[in-house]
């Protein structure tokens, strides 16, 4: 009788002790409130999690949740979302091209800089009136040293057709891809028709199209072909991988690839939006996505150390050359070209 | 007594079965209303709007998207794919998984749950998964490629990924669970001795299959063709994974279109799928139920 009234006693204790001690992480934890964050899911998430969240916001006291998904369906549920006084995200992660979709379409803040202590170190390219850049790479020219003995030095010398099925494209790149194919024709990145002659004729001579990312990379690896674009940064992570690819930047000019993040209009918390873009600009936060991503920061306070720099950086020569995408242009053409691309050159 | 009992029965059986129908079926039917049919005469509507790269649509009432579609050979040759794929996968199920069926639902093994087990495992791993593992086997240095290889019957690698026969197999591997299993359940239920009475008779294995077996499960036949046919006409995910970039069946080209941000043409392909699995599945049912019951 005496051992269970004493052994419930130390329960009883241990039950107190233990909600006491709780009690404070949960006030902390609910003190500024809940950010939801939209994000792809993968690396991103679990390095945005490593890198931002846990040690500069959660550890603050907001609570961070995050609502994965590719940002096709994402974009959807903002525009889905639009006419609601009360969305469902704070921030949502997208490309520099689907920033200005979503801006365009109504659905985004217009970014007050001001709320962003880190707002000074922004590199100006990156400071977009509707949205803030996270993380930035080039896409660049790509070859397999094995099967391609003469280095490509530009998108010129990738996208042509004498290589035959030494090129391989990627379907879901279609835009980068055929920007790219353009400026190799003497194109614009408003004028992509000299691009399109150009990839009919890389097909014809047997250009390879990969539907992902990761099966472009595969072909690479398995030596199906040796030629193609990329961003520089997974050219780093695919030589981490062990792959056999060199990056080169090309003469024209490498196609900047901006991933970044806007606040929905509807967003519940704004103020946690802001608190989650400056806590994305934190030096700390910057330097290591550099290192464990390969994308460079857009912060100018954050140092990359030499050797890395030189694997995932540009030259100041090659960032002046820093071709960025007509976004207006690609917005309003995006079902044309796509058909294009699905119908001409896929078909 | 017995009939005071029954008539007391009978006044108060009405209003409770009526009460238990409602109850029963009420929250299914508010369910199904709220999820399923309401989004979908929501993207009825939209189907009929017009894409705008702004404001995504402009509302109007047009029949553009349903005439883009039909009068585009690249569209209606993706329908035409999506309608022989799921066609062939549907008949080389029913062709496999009937003997199967049959002798799961014959057999007297003590082993005759793992057997169905082995037949359902292949459901417990997701469509994308079992795709990942096929790529793996078919890729230019996949198994099948090596394996031949090294026995020296092929000197180059073959193209079976992105090909549609790589998505046949990959849609064959998917749907034959379910054709299998609403078979052996509907087989099951079939009296073993109208068999043995059909060979008493002096009928053979074939003509006790056909004038026998196939009427009496003809029912299970066609559950198993439809779920298998529709399932066929919606796959994604193999498509995509096995099929490539150049391969397009309606279900990615769907997808694509709401990816694109073309929610009407979205829309209006995802009706145009819908209407034709509805039709020929409809059709299909009542010609072989008419053909049957003469």
């Amino acid at each position: 009788m005496t051992r269970s009234k004493s052994r419930r006693e130390v329960l009883l204790g241990a039950a107190a002790l233990a909600g006491a001690a709780s009690l404070p992480r949960v006030a902390s934890a609910q003190a500024k409130g809940r950010i939801v964050v939209g994000t792809w899911g993968g690396d991103y998430a679990r390095l945005l999690n490593k890198n931002i969240e846990a040690p500069l916001l959660i550890k603050d006291g907001w609570e961070v949740v995050q609502d994965q998904a590719g940002d096709p369906e994402r974009r959807s549920k903002i525009l889905a979302e639009m006419r609601l006084p009360r969305g469902t995200t704070d921030v949502q992660g997208l490309s520099a091209i689907n920033m200005f979709q979503m801006h365009d379409a109504g659905s985004v803040l217009p970014i007050d800089y001001g709320k962003l202590k880190n707002a000074g170190n922004l590199l100006p390219a990156m400071k977009y009136p509707y949205g803030v850049g996270h993380i930035y790479s080039g896409k660049v020219g790509v070859y397999n040293p094995k099967l391609i003995t003469t280095a490509p030095v530009s998108y010129k010398d990738v996208f042509d057709p004498k290589q035959g099925n030494k090129v391989g494209i990627i379907d879901i790149q279609y835009q980068y891809t055929l920007v790219c194919a353009a400026l190799a024709a003497g194109g614009k990145v408003d004028d992509l028709e000299p691009g399109k002659k150009l990839l009919l004729e890389c097909k014809k001579a047997g250009m390879r199209i990969y539907p992902t990312n990761e099966a472009f990379a595969q072909g690479l690896k398995s030596e199906e072909f040796g030629l193609g674009v990329m961003w520089k940064a997974r050219v780093v992570q695919w030589q981490n991988a062990g792959i056999s690819v060199m990056p080169v930047t090309p003469t024209e000019g490498a196609l900047a690839y901006v991933s970044g993040f806007v606040i929905p209009k509807n967003s519940p918390n704004k103020e946690g939006a802001y608190a989650y873009l400056d806590a994305m600009l934190d030096k700390s936060a910057q330097e290591a996505f550099a290192v464990d991503m390969g994308y460079n920061p857009t912060v100018s306070n954050a140092v990359v150390a030499p050797d890395l720099n030189k694997r995932i950086g540009f030259s100041p020569d090659e960032i002046k050359k820093l071709v960025d995408l007509d976004y207006n242009y690609l917005n309003k053409n995006d079902v044309a070209l796509k058909e294009w691309w699905d119908k001409e050159l896929k078909g | 007594m017995a009939a005071a009992a029954q008539t007391h029965f009978q006044s108060d059986e009405r209003p409770t079965s009526l009460l238990s129908a409602t109850t029963l079926v009420g929250p299914a039917t508010v369910f199904v209303a709220a999820g399923l049919l309401v989004p979908l005469a929501i993207l009825f509507r939209y189907s009929f709007d017009k894409v705008d790269a702004r404001r995504i649509m402009i509302e109007t009432f047009s029949f553009d998207n349903y005439v883009k579609f039909f009068s585009d050979p690249y569209y209606t040759g993706v329908l035409a794919t999506t309608l022989r794929v799921a066609a062939l996968c549907t008949v080389v199920c029913l062709a496999m998984g009937l003997p199967l069926a049959y002798v799961l639902a014959r057999t007297q093994s003590r082993f005759k749950n793992v057997l169905i087990m082995l037949v359902v495992l292949p459901l417990f791993v997701g469509n994308a998964v079992r795709a990942a593992g096929w790529m793996t086997l078919f890729g230019s240095k996949g198994f099948l490629n090596v394996t031949l290889m090294q026995l020296g019957i092929i000197t180059q690698p073959l193209q079976i990924m992105f090909t549609e026969g790589a998505v046949i197999a990959g849609i064959i591997a998917v749907n034959l669970p379910y054709m299998v299993l609403t078979l052996q359940s509907v087989i099951e239920g079939i009296n073993r001795n109208v068999e043995e009475a059909a060979f008493s008779l002096g009928a053979g294995p074939a003509t006790m299959f056909r004038r026998v077996l196939l009427p009496l499960s003809l029912p299970g036949i066609l559950a198993g063709t439809i779920l298998t046919f529709i399932l066929g006409m919606n796959a994604y995910a193999t498509p995509v994974l096995l099929g490539g970039p150049k391969f397009k069946m309606m279900g990615p080209l769907v997808y694509g279109q709401f990816q694109l941000n073309n929610w009407p043409f979205g829309a209006s392909v995802a009706f145009i799928l819908m209407t034709a699995t509805l039709t020929l599945t409809a059709t299909a049912n009542i010609l072989i139920q008419r053909r049957f019951r003469r």
